[in-house]
């Protein structure tokens, strides 16, 4: 966080020396919203609110968030923000546009926010996204009438970060939850395939061979059918493990897993950067331990 | 004999509980046991060591594990239902109305499994190691072969832990938060190892099909529910069962067990040995961070706090891994139809256990709801694990993103290039994030989808296949993926400029030097030998000129000797020469035929046969083919321990009297050249020790031995001693060919290390040098049990050792039931001199003596004799073992040497002597000598003892391999059908004696074949009495029709005939 918002507005909620092209694009999009907003002192300001540590908390509870930030007066603000709720009519319009593509229902069960999601939430007319700042609804307990006040301003610096810890955090502030999503989903895409085979049954001249699913009785374990199978073993080390090596650049878990998708806590801020160089440091004396092991044995 | 096993007991998660796993580990022991049953607790588990000897025990062996406490945990067992024993009616009416309960005992590892069994659980006492501890211990269990005191779920642990191994020195791993999963439970930051990389999903699949089902057989005890006051339908069998169904709930997915164990073992090291560093972090990572160094994990932040690390974390594996799933997504690239430019990638589902059990996408999409059967394999939402796979794929290979646009894809279309791009680098990144490809066979990679040959050879006209150097005819071609062409035709498809081409009808990738190394190969103009035949289908992907053979075709007449070469077919049998005295059966007429088919390819021959085949017969049978077909000129050299000499002439006496046999042994042997020279004239065989041979090694080797034959020829086992160089210098050829063999009767292929003195002595080239061989082979094949080593060395050596059993098949029809073995052993130099000396003190005392007493010592002197042939100390009455014991007696020394055989092939052997005072001398220095105990069946042990010894013999799955037995205690009424060996360590008059003795194994219930092994002492009152009781002499009729009477009335020369010490 080295880069305050001057004048020229160049800001990332990222908090860190990354640019915003290594941002997520939900992250970018919500850039996008807050540099779109007019008054620039205030932001500004809250800027610095978020930096020094002023926000001491931010709940996603249900469809709302709440958050606490530390002003003037002794207790912190309590700050809520919410977005309009899609209706269920809505949903289900999303719901059936998602299901015309495998692919995101694909993504969405992979982890992946897919980048052209709104063009499912189009179908209803509607958007995941809010389009401008003030679709952000919000309140806040302190004295300042203006809305957005900084400290409602402060948190919207913070929440970019925030969506990427859970991207589906989206979906519930829109009234879905992922599970509830994913479930709706796959029970939509049922009804789908159920007219689908129907429609091609009766376009079809000669009936389709039937699906091989059933239900089976759990087969037996072989070891009740032979119990000697209980003590036995006769695997062989796999020829991979004979020699244990290290890993190839890039092959670790951390570096395919990435940056950590935790919204750094201005007050600590290489903190994310510290955690994970350690545990990469960590990471190495200990597969060195690891291999010094395997060949402790070899004598 | 006990038998340790070890047992995870996952965390007990409960508010208090520090909620750690740990590795039990107890030790089978057999005993004397009582049925019994669960009560309201289960049973103790009556065969275990108590957590006390367990830890002695472990301290003897070298297992002893830090981090332990003694524990008792319940494990579910298959048991046997017995009814308890010994008790009378009345009591057991009595019980029956008090203790419905089920009784029985649990079964041990290696015991016969009875036909009715039944799960249940038993409280077993040992010892739980902390998980640190455990994975520091598992680390040092051996990795392969077969450990008398291991289980085998051991070697299963041992190779988990050496998968958590790797998975750490690869970094395959992230940290996580797992949030408790009720109230007060805690939230804890654990060590989660990355499963998505083909290698290790193939690797959770092996492991988890393999289960020993003991290494995950805890279960909590649930005590039957139902009404307190009614103990007794509470405590009813089926009233147990049904509230510890331990027998039908036995989990069914392995991979899901299997996959936490290994998160368990991993989490364990990684946590050990982080340190944190919370320098610099915000409270939420410093908690975290703690966490994943301390012992139990847990976290203390608020709720909301940890939900977002969790959140997050989870979010952050995401990116790489899903969850443990019995399917995944799987693409198939199909080549383009003729005509065609675009490349069909069709989805489908595909168990993770079997990759050859797939349906198509259609399948996964219609199945809607329904669980879907792949084979055996249930796929619980077979839509979204299918999609979820697909969004992955997304990720490394984006082409796929035009097919996934409609909501029930069943394929797509790539260009040429996409499909070049799938074949080349994203099949393997798809298979790293867990989905599978599969390519067509010609472009599958792999070694056969690069530039190799294709080879058609056969032996030329007039040869017989007899030489190795001799040049084969042959035709040859290229191959790349299964499909043969011509340089034209590369130089065609190279034109082409792309790397995916069609040929004769199959697509396959061409490499950037494919065109220049085949262009270098058809320049060379090579020819290929008999040599290069053997060893191009001795192991698969050898090269010929650098360039991979695919595929090589012998002739018929090629393929005869390439197939008796690599034994895939019996050796031809070559009948019993002219001048052998003796019956072959057929498989020694194979062995013959085998051994004089290397012998034509001056290739070096191990017979290894199984004790009791007749290896002697069939090397003296071969020694006279040889002599018959005049191609014997030069002397051959045999090499054995002193302790078989004797029997080995013997046996040539008796079986080849027309082989001139002479020792080269004992002090009045040739010391000089020309001495050696003149004995050796006119003589075919030379017998010597390993001891002679060494230290005469000079002059022996001044000789042109046409052969050199070793016997046991583990002798010369370890390559640095002397011994061992002497007897592999002696075998280099001399002026002329030496033919090699080696005789043993041990497993030689499965003793590595023992291996490379052996083929060095037989085919020096074969296995390289010692120090290549101990890399390339040895370590990994011992220390890790790598198969593929293995079967590569298997295959180098196969060609030369021919080792039949005397259970195989083809060996069972030609072999009787029992097999009577003479052992022919002589006398060490001292059993010598105290023989003589006895022999000529006593008679000059009983020519002396009067008549009545002369009875009585001729007697004691028979007696004094047979006891001086097993061994001095017995006749000098003396009660020690000392540590030179086995020196003093040839008998013991042979004794030994057929133990080891037997008790290596995992045999058990009863050992009769007349002598009790022998049988306790034997116990000691066997006990000593092999560390197991040896029990000894006498005239004092009691009614009982015998009892156990014997159930014991019978029934322990681990129970004592030898047995000793007085011939008069035990030589009657006993079952021990569990030996298939009998060993008659001293000679009785009386034939019918020993034969009742040998009936206790030999008898209904024996399931294998039994050796009898009768020793004689070549030259003493023993061949005496086996001579009497062969010829059936008269003599021999009344010494078994009127006892020893007649001894009385024996002169004294024919006294000394029968004592005396004879010189052959």
């Amino acid at each position: 966080m080295t880069n305050p918002p001057a004048n020229n507005l160049n800001i990332t909620t990222a908090l860190t020396d990354q640019g915003l092209g290594e941002q997520p694009w939900w992250v970018e999009q919500w850039m996008e919203l807050i540099n779109s907003y007019r008054f620039k002192k205030r932001l500004e300001r809250a800027w610095t609110y978020a930096r020094e540590g002023n926000v001491t908390s931010i709940r996603f509870e249900g469809r709302r968030v709440h958050a606490r930030v530390q002003g003037t007066d002794e207790d912190p603000y309590k700050v809520k923000l919410w977005l309009d709720v899609l209706n269920d009519e809505d949903w289900s319009y999303v719901l059936e546009a998602l299901t015309q593509k495998a692919r995101w229902s694909a993504q969405l069960l992979a982890g992946i926010m897919p980048s052209d999601i709104e063009r499912a939430f189009a179908a209803s007319g509607r958007r995941l996204f809010p389009f401008k700042l003030q679709e952000v609804r919000s309140e806040c307990n302190c004295p300042d009438k203006a809305n957005p006040c900084k400290h409602i301003s402060a948190i919207y610096f913070l929440m970019g970060d925030r969506f990427s810890e859970d991207p589906f955090v989206l979906f519930q502030l829109r009234g879905r939850t992922r599970e509830k999503l994913l479930t709706d989903l796959a029970e939509q895409r049922r009804q789908v395939l159920a007219n689908l085979t129907k429609t091609t049954r009766q376009n079809s001249d000669h009936p389709e061979s039937k699906p091989i699913c059933y239900e089976l009785p759990i087969p037996t374990h072989p070891a009740i059918q032979n119990p000697s199978l209980w003590w036995q073993y006769e695997g062989n080390l796999n020829a991979d493990l004979v020699v244990i090596t290290p890993s190839l650049d890039g092959e670790g878990g951390l570096n395919a897993a990435g940056d950590l998708p935790l919204a750094e806590d201005p007050k600590f801020p290489e903190a994310r950067q510290r955690f994970l160089n350690h545990l990469h440091e960590q990471g190495q004396h200990l597969a060195q331990k690891a291999m010094l092991q395997a060949m402790a044995g070899d004598n | 004999m006990s038998l340790l096993h070890a047992t995870w007991l996952p965390a007990i998660r409960t508010p208090t509980s520090s909620g750690r796993p740990a590795l039990l580990v107890w030790a089978d022991t057999w005993r004397v046991a009582n049925p019994t049953g669960p009560g309201e607790t289960p049973a103790i588990h009556p065969f275990t060591l108590d957590p006390k000897g367990l830890r002695t025990w472990l301290n003897d062996k070298d297992l002893l594990p830090d981090g332990i406490i003694d524990a008792t945990a319940c494990l579910t067992l298959p048991s046997r239902a017995i009814k308890p024993r010994g008790q009378t009616k009345l009591q057991s009416s009595i019980q029956d109305q008090r203790e419905p309960g089920w009784t029985g005992l649990p079964l041990q590892a290696g015991e016969p499994i009875p036909k009715q069994c039944e799960w249940w659980p038993w409280q077993v006492q040992g010892l739980a190691i902390e998980p640190g501890a455990a994975t520091t211990w598992l680390s040092k269990l051996p990795l392969s072969g077969h450990n008398p005191d291991l289980g085998e779920e051991l070697r299963w642990w041992s190779h988990l832990q050496r998968w958590a191994l790797s998975l750490i020195a690869r970094e395959r791993w992230l940290p996580q938060v797992e949030l408790s999963k009720g109230e007060c439970y805690p939230h804890r930051a654990r060590w989660v190892p990355l499963l998505n990389r083909e290698d290790d999903r193939r690797r959770l699949e092996e492991l988890a099909a393999g289960l020993p089902l003991v290494a995950t057989c805890a279960l909590p005890w649930r005590e039957p529910t139902g009404k307190r006051s009614n103990r007794i339908t509470r405590l009813r069998p089926e009233a147990m069962r049904e509230s510890n169904p331990v027998a039908s709930c036995r989990p069914r997915s392995g991979r899901l067990r299997v996959a936490t164990l290994l998160e368990d073992l991993v989490d364990a090291q990684l946590r050990k040995g982080f340190e944190p560093q919370t320098e610099g972090l915000d409270p939420l990572l410093t908690a975290w961070q703690e966490a994943l160094g301390s012992e139990n994990g847990v976290i203390k932040l608020p709720d909301d706090e940890i939900q977002r690390l969790a959140t997050a974390s989870n979010h952050w594996r995401e990116g790489i891994t899903g969850n443990v799933a019995p399917a995944r997504a799987c693409l198939e690239l199909f080549t383009p139809s003729e005509g065609e430019d675009l490349w069909e990638l069709r989805f489908a589902l595909q168990a993770e256990a079997d990759p050859a059990l797939k349906v198509p996408a259609g399948t996964a999409w219609a199945a809607g709801a329904e669980v879907l059967q792949l084979g055996e394999v249930r796929v619980e939402h077979p839509g979204e694990v299918l999609l979820e796979g697909l969004g992955r794929a997304l990720t490394v290979f984006q082409p796929l993103e035009r097919g996934l646009e409609n909501a029930t894809p069943k394929s797509m279309q790539l260009t040429p290039a996409e499909a070049f791009v799938l074949v080349r680098t994203a099949a393997n990144q798809l298979r790293d994030v867990g989905v599978g490809v599969e390519l067509p066979p010609s472009l599958s990679g792999g070694l056969a989808s690069r530039l190799g040959l294709a080879i058609n050879a056969e032996l030329s006209k007039k040869s017989r296949g007899f030489t190795l150097g001799e040049s084969l005819q042959w035709k040859w071609e290229l191959m790349i993926g299964g499909v043969t062409l011509t340089l034209k035709d590369l130089e065609r498809l190279a034109g082409k400029r792309s790397p995916l081409v069609r040929h004769k009808g199959a697509w396959i990738e061409l490499r950037p030097n494919d065109l220049k190394n085949a262009e270098h190969f058809c320049s060379a103009n090579t020819n290929i030998s008999l040599d290069d035949a053997i060893r191009l289908t001795t192991t698969e992907g050898d090269t010929l000129m650098r360039l991979p053979v695919h595929r090589f075709e012998a002739g018929p007449r090629l393929q005869g000797v390439l197939a008796q070469y690599h034994q895939q077919k019996a050796p031809d049998p070559l009948p019993a020469p002219e001048g052998f005295c003796g019956q072959l059966r057929p498989y020694q007429e194979r062995g013959l035929g085998w051994l004089s088919f290397l012998n034509r390819f001056d290739q070096g021959a191990c017979l290894a046969d199984d004790m009791g085949l007749g290896k002697t017969i069939q090397l003296l049978a071969f020694l006279q083919h040889l002599k018959t077909e005049k191609e014997l000129k030069r002397p051959v050299l045999l090499i054995a321990p002193t302790s078989v000499l004797t029997n080995w002439k013997r046996e040539a006496l008796s079986f080849t009297p027309n082989l001139e046999v002479q020792e080269h042994y004992g002090p009045k042997r040739p010391s000089t050249t020309a001495d050696l020279h003149k004995t050796l004239k006119g003589v075919d065989l030379i017998l010597t020790s390993y001891g002679l041979m060494q230290r005469d090694i000079e002059l022996l080797e001044t000789i042109d031995w046409q052969g050199v034959v070793i016997d046991e020829a583990q002798a010369i086992k370890n390559p640095s001693a002397k011994q061992s160089q002497a007897t592999r210098d002696i075998a280099k050829p001399g002026k002329n060919n030496r033919f090699r063999i080696a005789l043993t009767g041990t497993p030689v292929e499965n003793r590595v290390s023992e291996l490379w003195a052996l083929m060095d002595f037989l085919n020096p080239r074969v296995l390289g040098e010692e120090d290549f061989f101990r890399q390339r082979y040895q370590l990994p094949i011992e220390r890790y049990g790598d198969m593929s080593s293995l079967r590569d060395l298997k295959s180098r050596v196969s060609p030369f050792i021919l080792r039949r059993l005397k259970t195989d098949k083809a060996i069972i029809s030609d072999l009787p039931e029992k097999v009577e073995l003479s052992e022919w052993v002589g006398l060490s130099k001292e059993q010598k001199k105290l023989y003589r000396k006895t022999v000529e003190e006593t008679l000059d005392a009983i020519a002396t003596s009067p008549k009545g007493q002369r009875h009585g010592k001729i007697l004691g002197l028979l007696t004094r004799l047979k006891q001086i042939c097993n061994h001095p100390s017995l006749a000098l009455k003396e009660v020690v073992v000392s540590n030179d014991f086995i020196d003093h007696s040839a008998k013991l020394q042979r004794l030994e040497e057929i133990l080891e055989e037997v008790i290596e092939a995992g045999d058990r052997a009863l050992l009769f002597t007349q002598f009790a005072e022998w049988g306790h001398l034997l116990k000691i220095y066997l006990e000593k000598r092999w560390r197991f105990e040896v029990p000894f069946l006498h005239g004092s042990t009691s009614k009982s003892e015998r009892q156990a010894l014997v159930d014991r013999f019978q029934e322990d799955p681990r129970g004592p391999q030898l047995f000793l037995l007085s011939l008069k205690a035990g030589g009657v009424g006993l079952n021990l059908t569990r030996a298939s060996h009998v060993f008659h360590i001293d000679r009785w008059w009386n034939p019918a004696v020993e034969n009742q003795a040998t009936d206790r194994a030999y008898r209904i219930g024996q399931v294998n074949r039994v050796m009898v092994h009768k020793f004689i002492t070549s030259g003493s009152v023993e061949e005496k009495i086996d001579q009497m009781i062969r010829e059936k002499s008269r003599l021999a009729e009344d010494i078994i029709g009127s006892g020893e009477e007649w001894l009385g009335n024996l002169g004294v020369s024919e006294l000394r005939k029968l004592v005396a010490l004879e010189e052959n």
